[in-house]
């Protein structure tokens, strides 16, 4: 299996994802009522994997929705501004909205999605992660919820891909240099 | 402990994840040996998001995937056929293998809209693969490559499929009470 050899080592396992998300899924059970009616926001194509078994441990009565964004390149690695491709079907103006990531990293693209979220004047917007790269911040974000703090390593799998590739691995695991350094 | 609409359960958890494991390995045996440039899964949102996670990952042989969204014209519970494409797929999928990931196949009007659409794009192949069929709703034929299950014609929600945006994240997929459509 090629997509395996690419891999240096398993950095999260399935087991070890699993569990967190089912105890992540209770955090939000905790805090969310049927009252709050939430909008789940993923952010595609990174975080649909970590939505789909999150969404399945929630109790309270929720709803989807799904963004897709691209970047400009350079200037999106500065400023975090992307173009929208995908928008919301949902007006979320008044509403309980949940942004559901793969990865907080420069959180950057997340500032700016949180900004522009914000002049629709939603309830509340709350930001649940799987991964958390606090190392590599460089602008403050309040991250509400998230699975696992990860070292600055580059991180592939459950979601997160590199060249469109290893996204369907069911674990998180770190590539080889070798692979990126090309 | 069941939400108040859904009647019963049709389909529980360990029945959809032996079947998704059974397509998925169907799936990486027919592609064997294929490269990841030259696969690619399409899944079709928002319904099809669960299957798609589950499917995916338990593939052997590497692929690409991407999404498409789509809409129905009306906001009513009938389809009526036309489709609207919202989000087109990123990738080019001239030359690739492409296939096609739904969760059910109903009249089929937007199954075949979208193989007339992928078929347009020159692929090397493209194939459909459906989680749950409901035979007795079809109203276009809609040639399918791999089929979860075929299930009678009962509002079903729960593994991505929803009634009016609720009942979309349950792990199992469970038939609604008639009381809570038949309004």
């Amino acid at each position: 299996m090629s997509m395996y050899d690419d891999i240096e080592k398993i950095l999260i396992s399935e087991e070890e994802l699993q569990a967190r998300i089912a105890e992540l899924g209770d955090e939000m059970n905790a805090f969310y009522t049927d009252a709050d009616r939430p909008v789940l926001v993923c952010i595609l194509k990174g975080a649909f994997m970590f939505l789909a078994d999150l969404t399945r441990h929630l109790k309270f009565r929720h709803e989807l929705d799904f963004m897709v964004v691209s970047s400009y390149g350079r200037s999106t690695k500065s400023s975090g501004i992307v173009r929208i491709l995908l928008d919301l079907e949902t007006n979320i103006q008044d509403r309980n909205v949940i942004i559901v990531e793969d990865i907080v990293d420069t959180g950057r693209t997340l500032s700016y999605i949180l900004r522009h979220f914000q002049a629709r004047h939603p309830a509340s917007v709350r930001i649940c992660s799987l991964l958390n790269k606090p190392s590599r911040r460089e602008v403050e974000i309040p991250v509400d919820f998230y699975g696992f703090k990860v070292p600055d390593e580059f991180v592939v799998g459950y979601g997160l891909d590199y060249a469109e590739e290893y996204r369907n691995l069911p674990f998180i695991g770190v590539l080889k240099p070798a692979v990126y350094t090309m | 402990m069941l939400p108040n609409s859904v009647d019963y359960i049709l389909l529980d958890e360990a029945a959809l994840q032996k079947r998704v494991q059974e397509l998925a390995d169907q799936i990486s045996a027919d592609y064997a040996g294929i490269r990841n440039e030259d696969f690619m899964l399409i899944g079709v949102l928002k319904g099809a998001f669960i299957f798609m996670a589950d499917l995916t990952r338990r593939l052997t042989v590497p692929h690409r995937m991407d999404f498409i969204a789509l809409s129905t014209y009306a906001d009513t519970a009938q389809a009526t056929g036309a489709v609207r494409l919202i989000m087109d797929t990123r990738a080019d999928v001239a030359g690739r293998h492409v296939l096609l990931v739904e969760d059910i196949l109903d009249t089929g009007y937007t199954l075949a809209y979208l193989q007339r659409l992928f078929a347009a794009r020159g692929p090397a192949s493209l194939r459909t693969c459906v989680l749950l069929s409901k035979p007795e709703r079809r109203k276009v034929p809609v040639p399918v490559d791999y089929l979860g299950f075929t299930i009678p014609d009962v509002w079903v929600v729960g593994y991505g499929l929803d009634f009016a945006d609720r009942f979309r994240t349950l792990p199992y997929i469970a038939a609604l009470k008639p009381q809570a459509y038949q309004k």
